[in-house]
């Protein structure tokens, strides 16, 4: 289509509207009440523009047509009075605000609107401040709705409405009350789109202007959201989530967007710590450093394998890189992994026997081309936010969606089919799927035919699983098992999307596989159509300290440390031999401490008191182990009982990358710089390295990324430069001109024979099982407002939005158990004790009941068992045999 | 590897979705299959808070707050006695807005509250549709109106509720026809059924150049033709939210004579293939709401209505819905909007009903006027009713005289009638001698005209060369009792009362030309005063911000009021 724009001829696309015409032509308006990514309101009025002919029309909403002639310029004085009316119906001080929060302030200053004479003051509203982080000025308010359709429709939780009519219309809470009892889930999605500030932050309501943004990544769980972190004075005013942003188009959650108050905390460790007469003390970051490689020299000397460290999925990839070359080429060990092995181990290990490469196959951007989701095991409202939000606006769109999960989440809620098995029956579950999609004669076999091996195998092995058999082992009945199996079989393009329910159990990694089954059984995956097979990864570097080679057995790049050519490789750029033997996993590590060979354990930035299972072993571990250090931005419980404590920097105050869940590289950015005495992990490796007089090499962050793309052929084309210039990569990128691999498997899956391996893989029972004595099931995983131990969010003000934790209870087990919401219960498991508050709800099922572990005081990880999967050691925290008794 | 196949219709790689610009809430509540659409039900009969509500109904508690904070049924304190008292132009023209407090004495209770012991309550609304014998009030649902309506409501002395006074000026009586007796119900759409096209009757409408009489005065034929574009489901609303105040016509026809509004109701949906006819009644009508089920209840047993209505063939199922206090749900976008279960605000256009309607489908709404015209249309022919009425305006009109007239009631009268003919000749001029200041036609988005304006013929045309309109044909009468001031402050306590607050030139303007109207008249007050009515007339979403200043400016060209820029 053709039209005429002040005399200037344009050409948009079908569909699009007058304001997609000026903007065509290089001209903007003031479209206050529009957002790019929101339905159109036209309710503000403020862009309108003459058409030829017809008159004023809102540009927003007037479809372009072929020939129309606008006139913007002319059109001025309409708009003009537009805003005037606007601003007239607001107190004077609407235009205070600053322009850097104020699309209002800043479209009066462009069209020379002031505030109003003030003859007819507009009646006062108030505000409301009960949120901690959301504010409410109801008298700053222009009822444009943004708020509202950004709650909806970029969030998904409609906490929100316009109230009352006419002059009174004003944005408030869908539950009437004040905002902090309301269903807001604190994303910020309508502070962010509110176009006069009546919707604000704490760290906007003063009105000094923002004096520096720093664009970064998140550091709280792996979805990778592009934040943009607005300060002054070297303080945080507000994080933004970047609108350009790759994986979160411009939206965010509750701790990356406003968890942030913990960089200030006064607890703090701002000096390195030693322990001498049996208590932490304060030491010089000389004494520190020179203390620990002093204890490390020896080892190095004597024993190399009596070291180990456990790098950080919190961390950079370029500090996990340092770490790991640290333990491999300056002490001559293995020994080293990552909190991966407690999540997502079963994940690579799982999908690279499946497919050939360890990780996710298709970037998240796929999720808007799939007509059916398969969310497994994964509660991502709560845990991935931004994950979350984008699948309900899909199915919203129309995609149909299948969840299988014990619990009743937010997204089953909102499934067309929910699967609820007993926990540790995901096996089962899987393979009845598969039975139906065979049975139905909904397998793509010439997809089988070409790119996968083993189907016959796996034939023989499902008819032992029909419907029927199944309902008996998971509790799922029969017909729903069919329903989904249609469901995802009928689908042109479905995407699976799964959690740490699948991967956390004693035989996760067949979780793993079978599901993967479902994908190539439909040709839902690689060289057929579909999105794949997608972890979402639990912590913001979780897979970038694995793909950096913080793993016992591979090094950067997941190149094998028994393939000799791979070990060359590093050792020419290393210049010291890398060591042959596989080293050890986390578990076999303290298993090591306890039986007195580990001499040294290196925790970087790790609680593994709080979030390991069974913390009883785990203390035996840290106190049998002779030098345990331990770097932490506070005193967790594992920093309390090491021996050297090192104060280290948080992601908000540091340089390098990040790796998120679907394989994108980004750049993480010192937005602000870390309190007086606190180094990065990056230079705590250094500095004790080079008091043993090593030297790592890669004295920047940059450096060391360098250096990992020259010895990994997967990040050969990884640079800070190309990442700061051409924005996120996807791995594998193997050079310079590589554009990176979103999507993987594009001819043919990266196995030696390019097929995939379809996996017959047999359902076993879980390792924990109830009995008279423990005859609940404990669930355990995350809450919304925390996040993992809590060590960050629980010093932010999102302790005012949850502020313990509690044990989530179903309404019939409470009643028998003669609970009350809030009562205290004592948990008891064969492995320790906890009190919890109870919480009763029908998210879990009768005899099941589920906690988080952000609490240190709740304990929740005595009670956790110390069963792995046979496979990749890890921890089978999704079910563990319990007791309750009521304390009341 | 090949891309993936395409997902559903309007996905997109880069996130971009074929938009689809429905209400969140409703694309939630169609998506997961939650009853939104029983939210303003729930809210009339129920005493559950809101969030309670949506819990029940499996909604966010936002899709209930929303419209009960919006609609005044919903959001006015309710004591066990409900009393709405009419504070809109014809009642203030008959006691001057005394018959409020009154009323408030007699009951012990002021007007938006709830006495202390809950027992009554008193909600101010805007016409009841007792224009001819106002004041009025509904106590439940039983209306009261006339001289000590206080005294009526107190039980002091007997309550009065007349009926409306029918009278027809025209050669013919058309949608008086029934009412009149010159035509029983039913007695067209049967022989349409068993022999007649949707195109011959369409083609009748358009030959007779029916015009919609609900204010707006589109061509019946062109939105039904309109609709026919798009692909079925389609739907029909019988629009009877006469909100105007001033006028009563719809509910003369859907209490008097609720078989005609079902049967020019099915032959619309005949005519554009729907299977779904809605009258939509404002709940300021509670008799007309009842009338027109019992009416339904009657017609599907005679099998009128129904799967194979009349033996045509086809399915056409009606439903009555009511409204909730809202004068902007007459509206066609908003009145969709309150049927679908949303807050009662107006949509942006396009896209138009007709295309993108309720839930969607195509729908036809029109008025039902409108509709009760269609059944003589189509028995008599077009050209038949193209013979009355004007060149450019055929027809009949219902204009409604209110109380201040010798002779108050519906006068069915062709279009182009001289207004002096109505006022003086039918009307009988005003009651007890007194003398004509001004008359208001059509409504709060019509316009005044003097006594010296009495030539003008009734006609959309006419009128609009005299800054007045058409609208529904609802004629105000105010005496020289009322100052200029007076009657404008009552024209701006509707519009800041029933603007909906959608768009800002309305919800923004409304109240501060309610606000400026208190002001005394200055150079810097008349600028302002401009400003409101420049912005609303020429940035408004809807007609009713748009026409509000030209009925503002009309009377103060009749009163002479300086303060108000032409």
């Amino acid at each position: 289509m053709k039209l005429h724009v002040d005399g200037r001829q344009v050409e948009v696309a079908a569909g699009a509207t007058l304001l997609d015409a000026v903007r065509a032509a290089g001209l903007a308006l003031p479209t206050l009440c529009h957002d790019d990514r929101l339905t159109t309101a036209a309710s503000c009025r403020t862009c309108l523009v003459e058409v030829t002919g017809r008159g004023p029309a809102a540009a927003c909403s007037t479809p372009a047509e072929d020939g129309l002639r606008i006139a913007v310029e002319a059109s001025r004085a309409i708009r003009r009075d537009a805003l005037q009316a606007i601003v007239a119906g607001l107190p004077a001080r609407a235009l205070d605000i600053p322009a850097d929060r104020s699309e209002l302030a800043r479209q009066c200053a462009d069209y020379g609107v002031s505030a109003p004479a003030g003859s007819a003051v507009p009646p006062e509203r108030g505000v409301d401040h009960s949120h901690p982080y959301v504010k409410l000025d109801r008298d700053l308010c222009i009822a444009c709705g943004r708020c509202v359709r950004a709650c909806a429709e970029i969030q998904g939780t409609f906490a929100l409405t316009l109230v009352g009519r006419g002059a009174g219309t004003v944005v408030g809470p869908g539950t009437g009350g004040p905002w902090a009892e309301s269903d807001c889930v604190s994303c910020g999605a309508c502070v962010d789109t509110c176009p006069t500030g009546a919707l604000s932050e704490p760290g906007l309501l003063n009105l000094l202007p923002i004096e520096r943004q720093t664009r970064t990544t998140c550091g709280y769980c792996g979805v990778g959201c592009s934040l943009e972190v607005s300060t002054r004075d070297n303080l945080i005013m507000t994080v933004r989530p970047a609108g350009e942003g790759s994986v979160n188009r411009g939206h965010a959650c509750v701790k990356g967007r406003f968890a942030h108050g913990f960089l200030g905390s006064a607890e703090r460790l701002t000096t390195p710590l030693i322990r001498r007469n049996g208590t932490l003390a304060p030491a010089t970051w000389d004494e520190a450093a020179g203390y620990v490689a002093a204890r490390l020299t020896g080892i190095r000397d004597t024993g190399p394998d009596g070291f180990a460290l456990i790098s950080s999925a919190r961390a950079t990839n370029e500090e996990n890189y340092l770490a790991q070359k640290f333990a491999r080429a300056l002490m001559g060990t293995n020994n080293v992994d990552n909190c991966a092995r407690l999540c997502h181990a079963p994940s690579a290990a799982g999908l690279a026997a499946t497919f050939g490469l360890g990780g996710g196959t298709n970037p998240f951007d796929d999720l808007d081309r799939c007509d059916a989701i398969l969310l497994a095991g994964a509660n991502p409202t709560a845990a991935h936010p931004v994950v979350g939000s984008r699948i309900f606006q899909r199915v919203m769109d129309g995609a149909r969606l299948v969840v299988v999960d014990p619990r009743r989440t937010s997204l089953a809620r909102h499934a067309d089919i929910h699967l609820r098995p007993r926990p540790g029956t995901n096996v089962a579950v899987f393979n009845g799927l598969a039975h139906v999609l065979a049975r139905e004669g909904l397998v793509d076999t010439a997809f089988l035919e070409a790119h996968t091996s083993g189907y016959d195998g796996l034939l023989g092995l499902l008819g032992d699983y029909p419907p029927e058999r199944v309902a008996g082992i998971s509790g799922v009945p029969a017909d729903d098992l069919v329903r989904a199996a249609v469901m995802y079989g009928q689908a042109l393009a479905p995407a699976i999307f799964y959690g740490l329910g699948v991967t956390e159990h004693l035989h996760g990694t067949d979780g793993v596989r079978t599901l993967s089954n479902l994908a190539l059984l439909r040709g839902a995956v690689g060289p057929g159509a579909g999105g794949g097979v997608n972890p979402l990864r639990g912590q913001n570097n979780v897979q970038g300290a694995s793909d950096m080679g913080a793993l016992p057995d591979l090094l950067p790049g997941y190149q094998k440390v028994l393939d000799p050519a791979a070990r060359a490789r590093c050792a020419e750029a290393w210049r010291a031999d890398v060591p042959q033997r596989p080293g050890l996993r986390i578990p076999q590590m303290f298993s090591a401490a306890r039986g007195g060979v580990l001499k040294a354990l290196w925790v970087i930035g790790e609680d593994v008191l709080a979030t390991d299972p069974d913390s009883t072993s785990v203390r035996a571990a840290l106190t049998a182990c002779p030098l345990v250090i331990c770097n932490d931005l506070f005193l967790s419980p594992t920093a309390a009982a090491a021996d050297v404590v090192f104060p280290v920097a948080a992601w908000l105050e540091k340089d390098g990358t990040f790796v998120n869940f679907d394989r994108r590289f980004q750049r993480v950015r010192a937005a602000v710089a870390p309190p007086a005495g606190v180094r990065t992990d990056f230079a705590v490796l250094h500095a004790v390295a080079a008091r043993m007089g090593a030297d790592l090499g890669c004295a920047t962050p940059a450096e060391a990324m360098a250096e990992c793309a020259a010895v990994a052929p997967l990040f050969g084309g990884i640079s800070h430069s190309r990442l700061d210039r051409d924005g996120p990569l996807h791995w594998p990128c193997g050079s310079a001109d590589s554009p990176g691999t979103p999507r993987l498997y594009q001819d043919r899956f990266a196995t030696p024979d390019g097929l995939a391996h379809l996996a017959a893989r047999p359902y076993l029972p879980p390792g924990e099982h109830c009995d008279e004595a423990f005859p609940y099931l404990l669930i355990t995983g995350r809450r919304d407002a925390h996040y993992n131990s809590g060590s960050m969010t629980r010093r932010t003000d999102n302790l005012r939005l949850l502020a313990r934790e509690t044990l989530d209870v179903g309404p019939g087990d409470a009643a028998a158990l003669g609970l009350n919401d809030g009562d205290p219960v004592q948990l008891g498991s064969r492995h320790g004790t906890a009190v919890l508050r109870a919480r009763i709800t029908d998210e879990v099922e009768p005899g099941q009941v589920f906690a988080a572990f952000h609490f240190p005081g709740a304990a929740v990880n005595s009670l956790t068992s110390s069963v792995e999967d046979e496979v990749t050691g890890c921890p089978e925290y999704k079910l563990t045999a319990v007791r309750l008794s009521g304390l009341g | 590897m090949q891309e993936p196949r395409a997902g559903r219709p309007g996905a997109e790689p880069d996130g971009r979705r074929d938009r689809n610009n429905d209400d969140p809430f409703l694309r939630y509540a169609g998506r997961f299959g939650r009853p939104i659409g029983d939210v303003a039900n729930m809210l009339r009969s129920s005493r559950a808070a809101p969030a309670e509500i949506a819990r029940t109904l499996g909604l966010p508690a936002a899709a209930v707050e929303g419209p009960a904070s919006f609609f005044a049924d919903f959001s006015a304190p309710r004591g066990a006695r409900h009393v709405r008292v009419c504070t809109a132009a014809a009642c203030f023209a008959a006691a001057g807005g005394t018959h409020v407090a009154e009323v408030e004495a007699a009951l012990g209770v002021e007007t938006g509250s709830r006495s202390a012991d809950g027992s009554v309550s008193i909600q101010a609304v805007r016409c009841l549709g007792y224009c001819f014998s106002g004041p009025a009030a509904l106590d439940g649902v039983d209306a009261y109106a006339g001289p000590g309506l206080a005294a009526q409501l107190r039980g002091s002395s007997p309550r009065t509720a007349p009926p409306i006074p029918v009278y027809c000026d025209s050669p013919v009586p058309v949608v008086t026809a029934g009412l009149l007796g010159a035509s029983p119900p039913w007695s067209v759409w049967p022989g349409v059924a068993a022999a007649g096209t949707p195109e011959d009757v369409l083609g009748r409408v358009e030959a007779a150049q029916l015009r919609g009489r609900g204010g707006a005065g589109f061509r019946a034929a062109a939105k039904w033709r309109a609709a026919l574009e798009h692909p079925a489901p389609r739907v029909v609303v019988a629009n009877g939210d006469e909100g105007d105040p001033g006028s009563y016509a719809d509910r003369l026809l859907m209490e008097q004579d609720p078989h005609r509004v079902l049967e020019g109701l099915a032959l619309a949906c005949f005519a554009v293939r729907a299977a779904t006819g809605i009258v939509f009644v404002r709940s300021e009508y509670p008799h007309a709401a009842a009338r027109l089920r019992d009416a339904l209840r009657e017609a599907r047993a005679a099998g009128y209505l129904g799967p194979d209505a009349a033996g045509s063939g086809v399915s056409l199922e009606v439903h009555v819905v009511e409204g909730a206090g809202s004068y902007v749900s007459g509206e066609e976008t908003a009145l969709l909007n309150g049927l679908e279960g949303l807050r009662g605000v107006v949509r942006p256009r396009p896209p138009f009903p007709t295309g993108r309607g309720l839930h969607g489908r195509p729908t036809v709404v029109n008025n039902v006027e409108t509709l009760c015209a269609v059944p003589w249309i189509v028995q008599h022919g077009g050209p038949a009713y193209a013979a009355l009425g004007t060149a450019d305006e055929a027809g009949t009109v219902l204009a409604s005289l209110s109380e201040r007239f010798l002779r108050p009631g519906a006068y069915e009268v062709e279009i182009g009638t001289p207004v002096r003919r109505i006022v003086e000749d039918l009307g009988g001029g005003l009651r007890g001698g007194a003398t004509l200041r001004a008359l208001q036609i059509g409504g709060p988005l019509g316009g005044f005209l003097g006594p010296g304006d009495l030539d003008v013929p009734l006609s959309d045309a006419a009128l609009s060369r005299h800054g007045a309109a058409l609208g529904h044909a609802g004629i105000v009468a105010f005496d020289d009792r009322f100052s200029g001031g007076q009657v404008l402050r009552n024209l701006w306590d509707f519009a800041a009362a029933e603007s909906c607050g959608q768009c800002s030139p309305c919800r923004v303007g409304a109240w501060r030309g309610r606000a400026l109207s208190e002001q005394p008249d200055d150079p810097d007050i008349s600028r302002e005063r401009g400003d409101v009515l420049r912005t609303m007339a020429a940035g408004s979403l809807c007609a009713f911000g748009r026409r509000v200043p030209a009925a503002v400016r009309s009377l103060a060209r009749v009163y002479g009021l300086e303060g108000w820029p032409p």
